[in-house]
């Protein structure tokens, strides 16, 4: 019977109740909008930093903090096939060593500073094929070849099928140099990068810089909210194995990856706040005259001894049910408004990126229930101040009043 | 006394007010709206407290409905003093012994006829079953039989007071107080609410107390109390009772 009393009395004035529910449904489609955003912002930038860095990585705890250059503390080839018989135990893990190293590459016409990866190209290089905009994937490990990044070969004027000298110091310190063909161009999403980047075998990049090495050993995994515990089981078996390595997640090698979140997230907290606050004073004042109506048939239940505590209860019944309808309108609301955004297929290029992104909203549970709850918790809020006020009024005063 | 066909034994006191008085504040100036006033109705009394518009009869009426508390005095509740008792207590003795009816029905327009006579049963803990047989019996009993589903604005006057009256009486209560039942009623009727509490005051010996105006009212009762400027003027037995 109470919640038949509370949607009779939502329904009581059409008007006032279409006002509410409209605020409510509007608030809730934004909100699940601008979270469906975000969620899928801080996606895409995780599966891309996956991407270039890994689930996980192992390697020397002072190179993974970037306290030590690559080429001073790398993993012997003994210590390599130990941790690759180690990772390949994690289910469904994939693993590439790498190689890195700083240079200087050019031609004839001009020189320039090189940041390489040398990498397994059997391993990743599927990964890296997406991004070439010209030639082919690197194809053997150990072949004097490079692909470069786009900008690079502009600022080179280098096309797939020339060749290029690429130098860089040696693990003894001395510098060695070498003559390789460019088989393809690739596209980065950073374009800074892009104008030093170039991907080399990993079997060239070790006669380089004269080493039998490698920097660190990428790992992928299926499931990215995984990593910590992969973290914490390598981790044992290297100990274990008496090997002194660390392992790193991708969240911990991008510390920025943080700094994002965090802002994305106070955008998110900043804007349900803005909603609820919206939702909180449009449906008070909405509900504190549809109350203050009904002071006549508060004051009667009061007479027939109905406690204070169930009338204010119908009250608060009575905002959430409108709530609830309101929420679940704005939930309609917010997967219409996605679907039809994301079929519209836009896309922009972001500051110093390279590339056209695709913009796109995450339409589900996780962006939805937030704003539905939301707006449950704001009207149910927002019926406390006038139904306490109604509930708790004199019932001999009220009765003589009307 | 058992499901609807209750009937309580007469005699027991039931309300009673000692030397009650009631001040209210307007501004500065206090007005006193009762003045030590004195009242017994035991079970099964049909009593009307006549008088005109500001004598008091409405505030009496709120303090043996014990919606009101007096400034002075004690009203006793089954032979029990009240004063002492919280908003709680109060709250429990009206829905549990005393039935409420108002001179403007005050049923809520938004539940039907039946609903309405049920809604104060939600609070004591009946089954379904027997909440819909109480109330399918009240209704036949105040002559509304197969009008449960309208609501109140699909009704008359006459037939409003007659869903407040069941309403009144579906917990079974100890006395029913009714302030002016007749005031927004034309005089037929307003004759027959009248004639239907006189009814249900001889089935179920109930107490009635009627607090009216209206000089049509004064005959069905067995006892009537004139209340001029706050006091009992005068008391009277009413010898020939409309049949």
């Amino acid at each position: 019977m109470n919640l038949k009393l509370a949607l009779r009395n939502v329904f009581r004035n059409r008007r006032r109740t279409l006002f509410s529910l409209l605020v409510i449904g509007v608030g809730v489609t934004l909100l699940s909008f601008v979270l469906g955003f975000v969620a899928e912002a801080l996606r895409s930038t995780e599966r891309s930093l996956a991407l270039e860095l890994g689930a996980l990585q192992v390697g020397d705890a002072r190179v993974l903090e970037g306290r030590a250059s690559g080429l001073e503390a790398l993993i012997s080839p003994s210590d390599l096939d130990k941790v690759v018989g180690l990772v390949r135990t994690v289910e469904g893990s994939r693993i590439s060593p790498q190689l890195n190293f700083a240079g200087l590459i050019g031609n004839e016409k001009g020189s320039t500073l090189l940041l390489a990866r040398g990498v397994v190209p059997e391993d990743c290089m599927a990964d890296y094929v997406c991004m070439l905009v010209a030639g082919r994937p690197l194809a053997e490990r150990e072949a004097r070849e490079v692909v470069l990044g786009e900008r690079l070969a502009g600022k080179l004027n280098l096309r797939p099928g020339d060749t290029v000298n690429v130098a860089a110091g040696t693990v003894n310190g001395t510098l060695n140099a070498s003559t390789v063909t460019v088989v393809g161009t690739l596209r980065l999403s950073n374009a800074q990068l892009e104008e030093r980047f170039a991907l080399v075998p990993l079997g060239f990049a070790q006669r380089l810089v004269r080493t039998t090495g490698v920097e660190r050993v990428l790992i992928w995994i299926e499931d990215l909210a995984e990593a910590p515990q992969v973290r914490t089981q390598l981790e044992q078996r290297l100990k274990d194995a008496g090997l002194s390595f660390s392992v790193r997640t991708w969240q911990d090698l991008s510390p920025f990856f943080e700094s994002i979140g965090t802002f994305w997230r106070a955008f998110s907290g900043l804007t349900s706040l803005a909603i609820f606050v919206l939702v909180f004073f449009s449906v008070l004042e909405v509900l504190t005259i549809s109350f203050l109506e009904r002071t006549r048939e508060v004051a009667t239940v009061r007479a027939l001894g109905v406690p204070w505590s169930r009338v204010f209860g119908n009250f608060v019944l009575e905002g959430m049910a409108v709530g609830f309808l309101g929420g679940l309108a704005g939930v309609m609301g917010g997967i219409f408004l996605g679907l039809v955004f994301n079929a519209l297929g836009l896309t922009f290029v972001p500051p110093g990126g390279t590339m056209p992104q695709p913009i796109r909203v995450a339409v589900g549970l996780q962006t939805l229930v937030v704003p539905f709850l939301l707006a449950l918790l704001a009207t149910a809020a927002s019926s406390v101040y006038p139904g306490w006020k109604n509930a708790r009024l004199n019932v001999a005063e009220a009765l003589r009043a009307v | 006394m058992n499901g609807q066909g209750f009937c309580y034994a007469r005699g027991d006191p039931v309300l009673q007010a000692q030397k009650v008085s009631k001040i209210y504040a307007l501004g500065k100036e206090k007005v006193k709206a009762l003045d030590e006033v004195d009242f017994l109705s035991t079970q099964g009394d049909f009593v009307v407290i006549n008088g005109p518009s500001g004598s008091g009869k409405t505030t009496l009426l709120n303090l043996l409905a014990l919606i009101d508390r007096p400034s002075q005095g004690e009203v006793l509740f089954e032979g029990k003093p009240t004063s002492k008792l919280s908003e709680r207590d109060l709250a429990f003795l009206r829905r549990q012994r005393i039935g409420l009816v108002f001179q403007t029905f005050n049923l809520i327009p938004v539940l039907t006829a039946a609903e309405n006579v049920e809604y104060p049963l939600l609070l004591l803990n009946l089954s379904r079953q027997e909440r819909e047989q109480r109330v399918r019996s009240l209704l036949e009993e105040v002559g509304l039989d197969g009008l449960g589903r309208r609501r109140p604005d699909e009704l008359s006057g006459g037939q409003r007071q007659r869903v407040a009256i069941a309403r009144a009486l579906v917990t079974q209560p100890r006395v029913v107080l009714a302030d002016e039942p007749t005031a927004n009623l034309d005089s037929t009727t307003g004759k027959q609410i009248m004639g239907l509490l006189q009814n249900l005051n001889g089935e179920h010996c109930v107490t009635f107390v009627v607090v009216t105006h209206d000089p049509a009212v004064p005959p069905y009762a067995q006892r009537v109390l004139d209340i001029r400027d706050g006091k009992i003027q005068g008391e009277r037995y009413v010898a020939d009772r409309p049949a």
